[in-house]
């Protein structure tokens, strides 16, 4: 169970065009499973257990499209509300976030659109938003419609699947459609992955435009 | 060794004994509503029958342990004598069975006021001890199989079963007149004399057999029905009144008719018969029979139980010995289909999994032998009129090994016990003793109680846990409800559903009983270690936690914390650049800031980052320092890692620290006292850190305020890159009895005229003035003093400038660029020195 369906593919030294870099992170109520996707997609993994999130975590990971690999910078935030004076350190310069709710829990789809809203108002104008409806392996027990998430979405330009962490259900699929959609152009600014932190810690600097590229 | 051949061979009987059996297992990969997995029947077994190991009655067999072992496999250990009624092969007088009866139901009704049913009362399982006193054993297998229904096999005897339990359904819970029945069953086959009742009745016959006594009425009882049934109608006549009578209402045949043990425990038989000092039986006394009692005996059974094991002891490998688990290769049992909802077809039944609830005595001739060079004297140590003159360093032979291995040590342990049992019994008085024998280790039987005298944990700490409501449903309780399964779930005891009532009640009792302060994620694993160690009582893990948080994380759950955690974060980096300025200067190149890395550490003192056997000993020893100790530890767990760190960029970096990495514990706390040791104490002062009310006799160096440190914003100590001393410690440093050879160097950054007018003793001068400042990276500038201070290299080396002028902590920052270590910045600056009349004139060189 815990093993099925593998990480996602590493680049291809062959085939890889040019590279590139994009910072993205998961938001989302307690325990709707933002590590737990974030898991699967790294390691291939599910955690029963999957412990908390302090803080924040971070990880990467590398899909390949056609003609780009692209890295994924991944940061995993704690999902209780207190946390929330943090989040801005994480999400400030992403270009890429997934909002993540249980499809299960009514009110972790309300955090959600909450969470859309803030980003919008305060991040990268041109981040690329994903709506995940997790635990869609719970669908028995569902308390989201996925007609009523989609609609959601498609009003505000996200991106939407409904994943489970646990079957690893459009879990790559996710990621890889994120990718898709993040520009790739090459002249945008290059910060490189050592100035990851101080990009972080820069709590007035403006969002950065669009995804950086090196080759 | 070769002494103890010679002398007796050390025996002992067995004192405990182990069963086993088979929890029911969940067909296939079933979860629950939640999507979590059902917790396996062991787990919930194994969580609730801890409360039973707590149960103390001088007619019941304590219960020392509960193991899980593979396939849903309980082994049980208890303790245990090899004397039973069914064993005794004499008969007992009318007297001795009144006793009997009255001990037993003595023991009955303690258990009943723990919501405890025996259930499976029988001859069997009433033991004697060498007195010839009852002693209950396997008491709990009703309770602790959730009254039976955890297993699938049926719980007591079928011919001490009391009626009314056969014609109910499974599901109804059995309460504790069905144990008066059995033991009326009991008392009337001992009254009788005549053995086992029905003994040619085969089981089905048996059930049968207990149910027809329903027609019993009012005319003709059940005891003189069984009286004629057996053919002993005159031995019935000739029984006394009142021990007739007391069979009578335990025969009852409606339970509504029955007394519990309790009410039969007021009936008059036992005032009747002179009881007190009579024994029940002439058995030959066990006693005497292996001659002198061993040393051994005198301790406490848990103590012997946790020895044995450390001696090599191990339940499931006797249970095994005895025939009592046996393994069949799995290739045998495979099934031959599978569906996918998980139904398993046409696989052979498991011969080894049937239940034989055998008791097998464990041996303890192993430890009595690993322990018989042992002095009796050692059993007895002495702890208060201790002299210095007899050093008993080298009692142990393991003393100086690694923790890791005096843990497993026989001998050592037994040592560490027994001593700490004796200062524990004299706690508080004893507060000081057993803070100077917790530096060297903490027994692990003991280290709940241990951590509890370190906490300073007093007073009756049980009524404040009853009066602290932690039922009414808060905000809290959702995140409190999604957390705890997702804690330390590795665990046995925490991840059963025992463990996890008890994680909610002792956090929201926390909530409650800290209005100040609010949930946040993390507090759980806080109070982890608490829960494991106190598993029996929630109100000291209640109590541990509620004084762990004040001393080490002050502040750290008000609603809004981030100011303390800032400050707190900020006095790590401090600390790192303090003791380790090439680590520093890369981590604040690559922006590896402690904000994204360090919060779980501290905000769980470590409780969230690492496994409890690593957070156990880890806080034996945090639990002796103070609020500023786990600094320390942050700093050697990045030192361990040192060489990954500083090869490394961010990513990688931050990667190898979103998994805890290996961290070697026992090197990790040695380097943490050795850099708190050498760490001046002010360098690491916090606004938000617990004032502690000092004792009169630390009162004795009352210091001018300015000598001590104040408030800086987050924003000023993050302005800074090295920390402030306050003028108290370095007034300290510079005193010359204590310290003939100087461990402080005092940096004047002063203009010269001011320097020449006076300054610290020994101290150089290298003005703000000399250093260029429109540089990207200042230097160092070339001059004599400059030498000096690279000289000087391993020294504290205290920048001070002109009152709390930032031209300090500018020279302090170039100092710690260019490499050097233990860099602080004079709080207040020199003007300080005024104040201790220190200010010298500097000798010209
Ligand atoms: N059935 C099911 N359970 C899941 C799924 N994803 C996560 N879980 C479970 O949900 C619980 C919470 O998952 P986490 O990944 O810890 O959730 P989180 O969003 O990271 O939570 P925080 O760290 O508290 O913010 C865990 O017990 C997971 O095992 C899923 O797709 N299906
Ligand atoms: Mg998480």
């Amino acid at each position: 169970m815990a093993n099925r369906g593998g990480p996602a593919q590493r680049p291809n030294p062959q085939t890889q065009g040019k590279i590139c870099q994009f910072k993205l992170v998961l938001l989302g109520e307690s325990a709707v499973g933002k590590s737990s996707l974030v898991l699967r997609f790294v390691k291939g993994q599910f955690h029963e257990y999957q412990e908390s999130t302090i803080g924040a975590a971070f990880l990467t990971q590398t899909v390949c499209l056609e003609d780009t690999t692209v890295k994924f910078e991944i940061w995993d935030t704690a999902g209780q509300e207190r946390y929330h004076s943090l989040a801005p350190m994480y999400y400030r310069g992403a270009q890429a976030a997934i909002i993540v709710y249980d499809i299960t829990n009514m009110d972790s789809f309300g955090r959600a659109k909450v969470w859309v809203k803030e980003l919008q108002r305060q991040a990268s104008p041109n981040i690329v938003i994903a709506l995940a409806g997790n635990k869609a392996d719970l669908a028995n027990s569902r308390a989201v419609e996925c007609e009523e998430a989609q609609t959601y979405a498609d009003e505000n330009g996200l991106l939407f699947m409904e994943t489970s962490a646990k079957t690893a259900k459009n879990v790559n699929e996710i990621f890889l459609a994120i990718a898709k959609k993040l520009p790739k152009n090459e002249q945008a600014s290059g910060a490189g992955s050592t100035n990851q932190g101080r990009r972080l810690q820069e709590l007035d600097g403006s969002p950065k435009a669009a995804g950086n590229c090196c080759k | 060794m070769s002494k103890a051949s010679t002398m007796q061979k050390p025996s002992m009987e067995p004192r405990f004994a182990g069963i086993t059996f088979f929890a029911t297992s969940h067909v296939g990969d079933v979860c629950g509503t939640n999507g979590l997995p059902l917790t396996p029947n062991s787990i919930t077994i194994y969580g609730r029958s801890q409360i039973l190991r707590t149960f103390s009655h001088p007619n019941l067999c304590a219960y020392l342990d509960i193991i899980r072992g593979k396939h849903e496999r309980t082994m049980i250990v208890l303790e245990y004598y090899a004397l039973s009624l069914s064993s005794a092969q004499c008969s007992i007088s009318e007297q001795g069975i009144v006793k009997l009866c009255q001990q037993t139901l003595q023991a009955l009704a303690y258990i009943n006021t723990f919501g405890v049913v025996h259930r499976c009362l029988a001859p069997d399982n009433i033991l004697f001890d060498s007195k010839g006193n009852v002693k209950l054993f396997n008491y709990g297998l009703y309770y602790m199989t959730g009254q039976g229904g955890d297993v699938s096999f049926p719980i007591g005897n079928p011919r001490y079963t009391a009626p009314e339990v056969f014609l109910v359904d499974s599901q109804t819970v059995s309460g504790p007149k069905v144990d008066v029945w059995s033991l009326g069953i009991i008392l009337a086959e001992l009254a009788l004399g005549v053995g086992q009742l029905w003994p040619e009745l085969k089981l089905a016959q048996l059930m049968r057999k207990v149910l027809s006594l329903i027609h019993c009425n009012s005319d003709t009882s059940v005891l003189s029905r069984i009286a004629r049934e057996h053919s002993c109608w005159t031995k019935y006549e000739s029984l006394p009144k009142s021990l007739v009578a007391l069979i009578n209402s335990c025969l009852q045949l409606k339970p509504s008719d029955r007394p519990t043990p309790e009410e039969l425990l007021k009936h008059p038989a036992f005032l009747e018969h002179d009881i007190a000092n009579l024994e029940i039986h002439p058995f030959e006394r066990v006693e005497g029979v292996r001659g002198k009692e061993h040393a051994l005996s005198s301790l406490p059974l848990q103590e012997l139980f946790y020895l044995w094991r450390l001696a090599g002891g191990d339940v499931q490998a006797e249970l095994k010995k005895q025939g009592l688990i046996r393994t069949m290769p799995t290739i045998l049992s495979v099934p031959r289909l599978v569906l996918l909802e998980g139904n398993i077809l046409g696989k052979r039944r498991d011969q080894t999994s049937l239940l034989d609830l055998k008791i097998i005595p464990l041996s303890l001739d192993t430890l009595a032998l690993r322990l018989s060079n042992v002095p009796v004297s050692a059993y007895y140590p002495l702890i208060e009129t201790r002299s210095e003159i007899i050093q008993d360093d080298d009692e142990c032979d393991a003393a100086n090994l690694p923790l890791i291995i005096r843990e497993r040590d026989t001998e050592y342990q037994f040592r560490r016990i027994v001593l700490f049992r004796r200062l524990l019994e004299g706690y508080p008085y004893t507060r000081s003793a057993i803070i100077r024998e917790a530096r060297r280790d903490i027994p692990p039987l003991y280290r709940g109680a241990v951590w509890a005298a370190l906490l300073e944990v007093e007073g009756d700490i049980d009524a404040h846990f009853i009066e602290t409501d932690k039922e009414t449903p808060t905000h809290t309780d959702r995140q409190i409800e999604v957390d705890i399964p997702r804690c330390h779930q590795y665990d046995e005891l925490l991840s059963s559903r025992e463990g996890h009532r008890k994680f909610k009640r002792v956090l929201k009792a926390w909530v409650e009983t800290n209005p100040q302060y609010v949930y946040w994620q993390g507090l759980d694993s806080l109070c982890a270690p608490f829960i494991y160690l106190n598993f029996n009582n929630e109100a000291k893990a209640f109590a541990c936690l509620s004084a762990f948080i004040p001393k080490y994380l002050h502040r750290f759950f008000l609603k809004d914390n981030s100011a303390v955690i800032r400050e707190y974060l900020a006095k790590f980096t401090h600390i790192i650049a303090f003791h380790d300025p090439d680590l520093s200067n890369h981590l604040q190149e690559i922006g590896f800031i402690p904000d994204l890395f360090a919060i779980p550490w501290f905000l769980t003192m470590f409780s969230h980052v690492f496994p409890l056997p690593k957070i156990l000993h880890l806080w034996d020893q945090l639990l002796l320092g103070d609020a500023s100790f786990p600094l320390y530890v942050g700093l050697a767990i990045l030192q361990q890692h040192r060489d990954a760190l500083l090869s490394s960029g961010f990513n990688e970096c931050i990667l190898l620290f979103s998994d805890l990495p290996e961290v070697d514990i026992e090197r990790c706390l040695s380097d943490s006292v050795s850099l708190y040791c050498c760490t001046p104490r002010s360098t690491t002062y916090r606004q938000h850190e617990r004032v502690v009310v000092k004792t009169p006799s630390q009162k004795n160096r009352p210091h001018h305020p300015d000598l001590e440190m104040s408030a800086q914003t987050v924003a000023e100590l993050q302005a800074e890159s090295c920390p402030r001393i306050s003028g108290a410690d370095l007034l300290d440093l510079l005193d010359a009895v204590k310290f003939p050879r100087p461990k402080v160097l005092v940096i004047d950054v002063r203009g010269p005229e001011l320097y020449n007018i006076g300054s610290a003793p020994g101290s150089i001068n290298i003005p703000h003035t000399r250093f260029d400042w429109t540089a990207e990276i200042p230097q160092l500038p070339s001059c004599p003093e400059a030498n000096t201070l690279l000289q000087n290299r391993g020294k504290i080396l205290v920048v001070a400038g002109q009152g709390d002028s930032p031209q300090a902590a500018q020279v302090a920052q170039v100092l710690l660029r260019s490499g050097l270590p233990r860099v602080c910045i004079l709080h207040r600056g020199i003007d300080v020195l005024q104040l201790g009349n220190l200010l010298t004139k500097p000798s010209s060189t």
